[in-house]
Formats: C-alpha cells, structure tokens, sequence
C-alpha cells in the first residue's frame, strides 16, 4: 500500500514537471478536455437557471403570501386531480347544483379569499391596430397577492377604471390610456397608472386591473378562481373540494407530489429513453474527446519514453511505468475539470442577459446544479484519463533496452486488435440493420457508436495501407505517410477524431437530409403554387356577425394586388363566429345504417383543410379554382359537374365505382345540438385520390344537387392566381383585410419551406463538425511538427530544401485529414442509411417511403475540401526554417 | 574470497532468429566481488552491452543463469528483477542518464522512492550518497542545470544509494573530456574500495587501469587471460 502511494507521488511529481516543461502539449490536451467540460457545464447551468423548480414556479402561480388558489370549474362535475391540477386533471361524479363560495368554506372554513380569475385573451387598439394581450383582473395591490407582479412605476389601481401595464404592452405603444375592445366591437379606456412586471411572463404584453375592469371576451365569463390564505390544505380537503368541482392548487402538496396519492396514475415519461439519450450522448462525447486529447498524451508519452527507461532501469515496475503517462491525464483531467467547470459557471453568468433576451419567460435565479456539474467534472477527469490509457500501456510494454541504446523502443502492434475491430464493425453494421428494421433509431444511434469503436481498432491498418501506397508519391507525402506508420500512436488518434466527426457529420447529415426530402416530397399544396387564397377569419371582438362582404374584401384584395384574377369560390357557407356548424359527409349508400354510426362506409373521410373556405364546394363547372383543375387534367370534376353530378374525392380506390352517393347534412346550433339532420342520395361521380395528392376539397356539388340537399352555398373564399405578394406585403394585405368590418386573411402558398429551426440546427451541426476537425488535423499536425523535428533536422541536414518542411507538414495534414475523413464517411453510412429507416419510414399519413437523400456536396467539402483546406493552412503557417535540433528526442 | 555479487554462468544472448540471428553473447561465465572493479572491454559490436544489460535484469539470457546477491534472476521473474534493480543494482549509462524533470536529489531518491521508501528517509539517503560524492551543493539542480560531469556523478550517487553494491556502468566516460572522465573513474575506484562491485565497460585501455580485472569481449565471446593481456597491457 506505501509502495502503491509512493508510487503515485513519484509519477504525479514527474507528470507535473513533465506538462509544465512542455506547456504547448498540456495545452493542447488540456483545450481538447476542457472545452467540452466548459460548453456542457455552461449549458447546464444555464437550462437550471432557465428551469423554474417546482417551488419558485409556485411562487410565480400563487405569489409569495397565499396558501392555495382554488377554482371552481362550471361543468357542473366533481374533478379528479393530481397534486398539482396542471399535470393532470379528470372529471368526477355529476353535481345537481353548482358550487358556490359557501361550499368551499365548509370545507376549509372561512378565510380570506381574493378573486383571481384565470388570465384572459383582451384586444387592445394600439398605434399598429388592433392587438390582443393577456388580462388579469385581480387587486394585485392586496396582500395576499404578492409576488404575483411587481409595480416598477406609478402606483396600483385604485378603481375599474384604472389598470396597469407590463413594459412589454408600453413598447407596443400604450402610453397613458389603455383603449381595450369589448366583444361587441364597442371600446372602452381606461387610465394606465403605472407599470408592472409580471412574475412569468416577460415579453408578451400584459393589462393588470381590478376585477370588472376589463372585457371578457369569452363568453363564459370570468371564471370563479381565488387565492385563499391560511393554514396549508390537506389532501382529505382537497378530495372534498374536488368533489364538488373544485381544483386546488396548494403550495406544500404541489411542491411535493411525491407524498400524495396521484388518483390519476399519469405515467411520468419515459425515463428510459431518455436515460439512454444521455448515455448515448455521454459516451459519443466521451470517445470524441478521448480522441481529440489522445495524440497530446501519446506524443507526451513518447518524449517520456527515455524518462520511463530509466524509471524501470532504476527498478521501476511496469504499473509504475504506466503510472507516470496515467499521472499526466489525472493532472490534465483535474485541471480540466476544475477549469472547466469555474468557466462554465462563469460563461453561463455573463450568457444570462443575452439568453433572458431570447426567453419569453423571466428565467429562474442563477442555480448552480451542483451534483450535475460534480458528474461533468468527472467525465472530464475520465476523457483525460482514458486518453492516456493506450500511450500508458504502450510505455509499460515498451523496449527498455532498445530505448536506452538510444532507438525507439515501441511495441509491435498487436494481432488482435484489428480483428476486434472487424468485429465490432460488423455488430454495428448488424445492429444498424436492426435499427432501420423496427428497433428505431436509439439502436441506431447505439449503431454508430459501434461502428466508431470498431474503426478506432482499424484505424492502424488502414494508416499502415497508406505508407504502402505512398512510394510511389513525392518525398513530402511520403515521409508524412511513414512518419504517421511510425508514430501509431499519436496519429490513430488524431485519424479516428477526424474520422468520429466525419462519421458522426455523415450520418446526421443522411438523416436530416432524408428527412428534409420527406417532408419536401409529401408537402401537400393547398392552392396552386404562388396563388393565393382569402378567406373569413375569426375575431375575438366581432364587429358584424353577419356574413363576409365579399366585394369589400375584393376592393382590398385589387387595390393591393393590381389586375388580380379573382375566383370568387362558392361552398358550405359556414358562421365564422358561433359555435354551429354544418358537417356534411358523403356515404356508400349500401352501407349498413348500423354501420355508418361508426363512421364506416364513409368516402371521404376527415377533412383535408379548407383553404378556400370550405372542403365542401358548390359549382356549375364553370371557374373551378386552380389546384382542382391542375390535379384533374381530363377534365373529369368539370364534364360530371356540368352534367349534374356530385363530384366526391376519395382516398379509396374501390369506391371509384359507385354511381350514387349519399350525402348526410347534419347542421348544429350554437349550443352544438344537432338540429334537422338529413340524407339524400344524389348521382355522383368518385374519383380517385391517393392520400397525399394536392386536392383541397372533399367534394364539389352542382348548386342543383346543392339546393336538394339543403345546403346553404354562398362565397366561402376568394382565389387569387398569382398575386406575386412578398411575405410583407402579404402581411400588409392581411393587415387591411383584418380591419374590416367582417375581417378576412390571406393565405399565400409558397410550396415547401424548410423550418428554419431546423436550418439552423443543421448549420451549428456543420459548423461544429468542421471545428472538431480542424481542431483534430491542425493539433495532430502540430504534435508530429514537434515530434519529427530532429527527422526534419537531419532531412535539412543533408540537404533538403527549406520548403520541405512546409510540404511534409501540409502533407501529414493531409493524410491524417483525408484518411480520417474517407474512414469517417465510410463508417458514417452505415448508421446514416440505417437511420432513414425509422426516420421516414412508409407511414400511415403518407403511405410512401423511405426516403434516402444523401448530401453528396457536403460529404465532399467535408472528405476533399477541409483536409485540402487544413493542409494548405498548415503549409502557409509553418516555419520553413528550424534551429538545428539534436537527434535525441 | 566470499560469494561473488554478480555471477554469470554459461550465458548466450542470441537476438532474432533463424538467418537474422546474432549472437550477442556466447556461454559467457563471469564474476565480480565485492570491492572489486572489472573492467570490460572489447571492439564495438561485442556484446558489452548486451552483458551489462543481462547482469541488470533488464533482459534476459537465451541460456545460461546470471545471479545477483545469490538471487537468479531468471528464476525471480519480472517482478522480482525490478525489486533487485531498486534495492542491489545501480546503473550508470553513457549519457542522459537523469529524468530531466526531476532534481538531482529526487533522481537518486527514485529507487528508494518506487521501492516505497518514506520521502522523507529518501531524501535523507540520497543527501547522503551526494555528500558523499562531493556535489550534495547540486541537490536542487534540474539536470538540464549541470554539466556531463556533475550528470555523471548524481548517476553514481544513484548508482549506490541504499545499500546497493553491484554497479554497472557502460561506457561513463564516453561523453565526458578526459579529466572529468577520470575523475568520474576515481569516484568509482573509491566506490568500490568502500564495498561494491563495479563493473565498467570501457574501449578505453586507459580507463581499464583503474579495474582490478579486464575482461575482453571479441564477438560475444570473453577472450583468455592471455589473449587479453596481449591488449590491455598492465593490471594496476
Ligand atoms: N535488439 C537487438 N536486436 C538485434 N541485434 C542486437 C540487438 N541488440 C544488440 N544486438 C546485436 O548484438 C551485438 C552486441 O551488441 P552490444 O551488446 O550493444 O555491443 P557493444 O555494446 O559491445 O557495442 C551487436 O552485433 C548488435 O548488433
Ligand atoms: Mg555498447
């Protein structure tokens, strides 16, 4: 035990001297650990911070001073909740009556209560029009509302009459009063006497008043919610109070869910996956690192190596030899990690403002996850170590003689190792195929890891290849070739970086690309492509009921879009306010009565959007809309229209026989109770559709059929061809149409756009791609620049010229660059197809698939451009000329 | 006299095999005394090295036993053969013979240290041998901080701190001038007055007057007495 400890002190001492003697080393390793420590300690405290925990997000809810808000729910029905009514929420027996105050006090007697109905939707006039905010009637100047807003300036509402705003409603322009539109159009002011800050809610524009102060909009009314103070509610309470249709939101149960019965036995989610996410990541991050630090420590493990000679010769054991390379990665990796995780917390400090910027919500107060970081430091402390491993068993097996004589004495590469590596290999690829078979994409991703192992292992054959093929290339090549042979170590791992990154760049990249043609390739137009559609919108505040005024809307639409061709497209009218409605669905008339309750038999099932207004359309035959027209190049939908037939789209080949149809219209009333249902059977023509083709109706009837069947047909929309409008004066056009008396919108097809979050993701993907690459050659580069310095001497030495050195730099660039990333892309083929599998797999929605679109441009920047690139950098930037070195390492 | 500190018996190295084989050493026997210095010698390529090597455990003979303070070295295993180097052997090599990131005082205290010593007791020891050496004013010194010479000596010092008494230096002298040469030749002469075996392989006939013996190596093979007189000339 003395001896294992003074072991240690020993090799700690000689690894310590050892980095700060060559400090452009321990830098190199030390960047290569600590950087990624840095980033996830910094990301991780910033999510903490970002992340309300349970108890501040209840002082956010229920300010500091009250116990429980209580609310009572009009469903005339005993709820079911969990400890907090946000996870979860059920109903329970029917009530006879509803539930008044002087019930909730039987319960938890009598105390303080302060309304706080629920927050509400207000439209306000502002400088830009109209705009809606959220409203919140409540005295938040009563004590048992602290917490809930902070007053910044002026003073509280006094009277009704009176409200405060946030900063974000006095950036859109509310300056002294506050006109806020009443559900029937009507407006109201009230006097803004001061600013506030809400609790939550940072960016979204918020109107505090007293309760009756603000029009509510809905027409429920405000609900019947308050806070109450006192002793804490218990759970037998709770459960009375839920059964007389009341949720109760209490600080100590919803803060510890864990002591309370969960009656509605929500499944938290699937810990598992996400478990395994992390361990997936981990690792992935864990060999990346490993491999990005390794040539450090194995080039430092070889300027040792004469140090270890003489440690064995001295009576060292080989776990002493080892212990003096492991030594150095525990010095690294502690640095590291303390380094690591000081300028994480420090970076996440002074990123806290610029994320706040980007947050819609206050975030939390700067939390420190302790634990968590605690877990990042040992990772790092793990990467240092394990990046040391091979170069410290290379060290221990090492020939001592042979170095002492003055020759390099390293191991000769074991058999072994690349059979392994063909043999993870091939596990990886089996369990790619798996993956891609049903078992998803976690096993892919499990895959890859795999399949990057199994490389790493044959990483040196591959390299050993290369010096091979490279006689026959120039001195600069070939020496750089030879050089990595020779140099395994430092150079496998700087190979399998660059082939890790690669790997993991080329089949992210398959994924996200195959996804992207996905959803290219299944995006279902809604109009013709660059037409244009208007259509009724809906509005909190109504100004006319009554149905659109289409030449109105016109007017806008032609003094915006000049010489306009506009369709006007007729169907189902529909009440764009209100809750009846008219749902028409069309049936095989054999089928079963009993049959068509289950919604069987039906033809055209679902609704497949309304872009024009209405699935639904009434026409003659004559101006169909554009999208109809273009899918229906036989002229099928017109000659059947014109000859009185129904026309009923269907996504079910065998229905295009029928000859009949029956058309079911079931109108409902505002209360959603159907009135006068009824059927009729009409001539029909079926056709065809598969399920993604561009088709933006269920069907169109002749007005004949039309009237026979008791439907209302008016102007649902208008069809604008190819209004050429830009997405702001698309935004303008709407602007006007939502100003009018019956407001309208505009919707512009613009084909496929890719989500541009996604854009962005895959650029951070790239951009960090292409730094760990660089980071890899360019480090890898260096070390073998340091490292053949005395071979460089003696090729100066006999004569070489000074450029030499610049080509056989750039050159050793090149091959662990290009080498690493021809591996790399190879390997990364194998989960990247793999994952196309799981990704866009033939599903229900579509009923195509996979599909497989591989990046051929940024596979070639990444295998050809980059190590070009990085080789001629290297070459520009390096000293031709070298002071005379001794041939001693 | 007493048991031999180091005793070679019949030992062959041969290196590689088959076409490629060389024999480095051929059914050498030999021995050194306590507070004797042997002195061996022979044209390069000989197998001195190879010889010094085996005698320290760092490699190990095709056939034949080398024992040291009557422990076989063969039969002691790996283990045992690092034990012996930290406890009985010392070596002195050419040239960079310091770990350049340790103090003088802390590369002599290294075979104390990895045998598991107290840092303190260590220290202690390789003051000590420092002192006794003349140079213990160069404890502190990094190696890069010395000359050859004073190199050379911290060697020894380590060479024999502990109760160490088998030394075997190769070629000490060879990077040194002539007048630090001897005087890292007295030190070694005095060394083994004071009790150790020292073996010192040489190309230098002039060196080899400070041993008590010469053994002459020609292609793996020790020479007779004769024969080697012949070259060496007088014995001190
Ligand atoms: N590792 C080895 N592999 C092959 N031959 C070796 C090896 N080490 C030494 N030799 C050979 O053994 C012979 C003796 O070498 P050595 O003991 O170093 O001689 P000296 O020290 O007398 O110059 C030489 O011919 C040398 O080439
Ligand atoms: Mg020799």
């Amino acid at each position: 035990m003395r001896r294992w400890l003074t072991g240690w002190r020993v090799s700690l001492r000689l690894a310590r001297r050892d980095l700060a003697r060559h400090r452009g080393r321990a830098i190199i390793a030390l960047v290569m650990v600590t950087l990624p420590v840095l980033a996830v300690v910094g990301a991780d405290v910033l999510m903490q911070t970002a992340k309300v925990s349970a108890t501040e997000g209840m002082d956010r809810r229920l300010g500091t001073v009250a116990t429980a808000r209580v609310e009572i729910l009009d469903t005339l029905t005993g709820v079911v909740q969990a400890p907090d009514p946000l996870n979860g929420l059920g109903s329970g027996e029917p009530l006879s009556r509803p539930t008044s105050v002087g019930d909730i006090e039987g319960v938890i007697g009598h105390r303080t209560m302060l309304p706080m109905p629920t927050q509400t939707t207000e439209v306000v006039r502002t400088p830009h029009g109209k705009e809606t905010m959220v409203g919140t009637q409540l005295d938040a100047s009563a004590p048992l509302a602290r917490g809930l807003f902070r007053l910044e300036s002026g003073r509280w509402p006094a009277t009704p009459d009176e409200v405060v705003v946030n900063k974000a409603a006095r950036d859109r322009g509310v300056g002294n009063t506050l006109t806020a539109v009443q559900a029937d159009g009507t407006e109201t002011t009230r006097e803004v006497v001061g600013t506030v800050a809400d609790a939550t809610v940072r960016s979204a524009a918020i109107v505090v008043g007293l309760p009756g102060s603000l029009p509510v909009l809905d027409d429920a009314g405000p609900s019947q919610a308050w806070l109450v103070d006192g002793p804490p509610i218990s759970w037998s309470q709770l459960e009375r109070l839920n059964a007389l249709g009341v949720t109760v939101t209490d600080r100590q149960i919803a803060t510890h869910p864990g002591d309370y019965p969960d009656p509605l036995q929500y499944s938290s989610s699937d810990s598992g996956t996400t478990m395994q996410v992390v361990a997936l990541i981990v690792v992935m991050a864990l060999i990346e690192v490993v491999l990005l630090a390794g040539p450090a420590f194995a080039v430092g493990a070889r300027k040792q190596q004469r140090s270890i000679a003489l440690l064995v010769a001295s009576g060292g054991t080989p776990a002493q030899a080892r212990r003096v390379i492991l030594a150095g990665g525990v010095v690294l990796g502690a640095i590291a990690a303390v380094v690591g995780v000081v300028g994480g917390i420090g970076a996440a400090w002074l990123l806290q403002p610029l994320v706040q910027r980007f947050s819609g919500d206050w975030l939390g107060p700067f939390d420190v996850p302790w634990p968590h970081l605690l877990a990042v430091a040992a990772f790092g402390l793990l990467s240092a170590l394990t990046a040391c491993v091979v170069p410290a068993w290379i060290a221990s097996r090492q020939d001592v003689v042979a170095v002492l004589a003055g020759r390099r004495g390293d191991p000769k590469p074991g058999r072994a190792f690349p059979v392994l590596g063909v043999v993870l290999f091939a596990v990886g690829i089996l369990m790619a195929f798996l993956g891609a078979g049903g078992h998803g994409e976690l096993t892919v991703a499990w895959s890859a890891v795999v399949c990057v192992l199994g490389m790493v292992l044959l990483v040196p054959v591959v390299v050993s290849w290369v010096a091979l093929v490279a006689g026959r290339f120039p001195l600069a090549i070939r020496f750089a070739a030879r050089d990595a042979v020779r140099h395994r170590t430092r150079t496998t791992p700087a190979v399998a970086a660059v082939a890790a990154t690669v790997a993991g760049v080329v089949a992210l990249g398959i994924g996200t690309s195959s996804d992207e043609r996905e959803n290219r390739e299944t995006y279902q137009p809604s109009l013709v492509m660059g037409d244009a559609s208007v259509t009724p919108s809906y509005s909190y505040v109504s100004v006319d009921d009554g149905p659109t005024d289409w030449s109105q809307v016109e007017d806008v639409v032609r003094d915006r879009v000049p010489g306009a061709r506009i369709t006007e497209v007729a169907g189902v009218a529909q009440p764009v306010s209100g809750d009846s409605w008219t749902d028409v669905q069309f049936r095989d008339p054999a089928a079963a009565t009993a049959a068509v309750d289950e919604g069987q038999g039906e033809i055209s099932p679902g609704t497949w959007g309304s872009t024009l207004g209405s699935d639904v359309l009434v026409s003659d035959g004559g101006r169909l809309p554009p999208l109809v027209t273009a899918a229906d190049p036989g002229g099928d939908v017109a000659r059947a229209l014109r000859s009185g037939r129904a026309v009923v789209f269907s996504s079910d080949r065998s229905k295009a026989a029928l000859e009949r149809v029956t058309v079911e219209v079931q109108p409902t009333d505002d209360e959603g109770q159907p009135v006068d249902p009824h059927s009729v059977d009409v001539p029909a023509t079926v056709l065809y559709r598969a399920e993604d083709a561009a088709t933006p109706v269920r069907a169109i009837l002749p007005p004949a059929l039309a009237q026979r069947a008791g439907i209302d047909a008016a102007v649902v929309g208008l069809d604008v061809e190819q209004p050429h409008l830009s997405k702001t004066a698309q935004k303008d056009l709407d602007a006007a149409l939502q100003d009018l008396a019956t407001p309208a919108t505009v919707y512009v097809e613009r084909g496929y756009e890719a989500d541009p979050m996604a854009r962005i993701v895959q650029w951070v993907l790239a951009a960090l791609g292409a730094i760990l690459m660089l980071g890899g050659t360019l480090t890898a580069s260096f070390l073998a620049l340091s490292d053949a310095r005395p071979d460089l001497a003696t090729l100066q030495a006999v004569g070489a010229a000074p450029r030499t050195r610049r080509a056989v730099a750039a050159a050793y660039t090149f091959v662990v660059g290009f080498v690493g990333a021809v591996l790399g892309m190879l390997v990364g083929f194998v989960p990247g197809l793999a994952i196309t599998w799981p990704l866009t797999a033939e599903s229900y929605a579509d009923g195509r698939g996979p599909y497989l679109e591989v990046p051929w441009l940024m596979i070639a920047v990444v295998v050809l451009g980059l190590p070009v690139l990085t080789a001629l950098v290297v070459g520009l930037f390096t000293r031709s000329r070298l002071p005379m070195a001794t041939r001693i390492g | 006299m007493n048991t031999p500190v180091l005793h070679l018996e019949g030992v062959s190295r041969i290196h590689g095999s088959g076409e490629l084989a060389v024999h480095a050493l051929r059914e050498v026997s030999f021995e050194a005394y306590a507070g004797e210095l042997v002195a061996v010698m022979g044209p390069s390529g000989s197998g001195k090295s190879t010889l010094l090597t085996l005698a320290g455990g760092l490699d190990e003979p095709t056939s034949g036993r080398v024992v040291v303070e009557g422990t076989d070295l063969t039969a002691a295993g790996a283990g045992g053969r690092a034990r012996l180097r930290r406890t009985a052997i010392g070596y002195v090599f050419q040239d960079f013979n310091l770990i350049p990131a340790l103090t003088a005082a802390e590369n002599v205290s290294l075979p104390l240290e990895l045998d598991g010593a107290p840092s303190r007791a260590a220290r202690a020891a390789a003051a000590t041998a420092l002192d006794e050496l003349g140079i213990g004013d160069l404890a502190d010194r990094f190696p890069d901080e010395m000359s050859g010479g004073q190199q050379q000596r911290v060697a020894i010092a380590r060479a024999i701190v502990g109760q160490r008494r088998l030394i075997l230096a190769d070629e000490p002298t060879g990077a040194l001038d002539s007048v630090t040469g001897e005087d890292i030749l007295r030190l070694l002469r005095a060394r083994c007055d004071a009790g150790a075996a020292g073996v010192l392989v040489t190309h230098e006939p002039r060196h080899a007057a400070w041993a008590d013996r010469v053994v002459y190596l020609r292609d793996g093979v020790v020479l007779d007495d004769e024969d080697a007189g012949e070259t060496v000339g007088a014995r001190r």
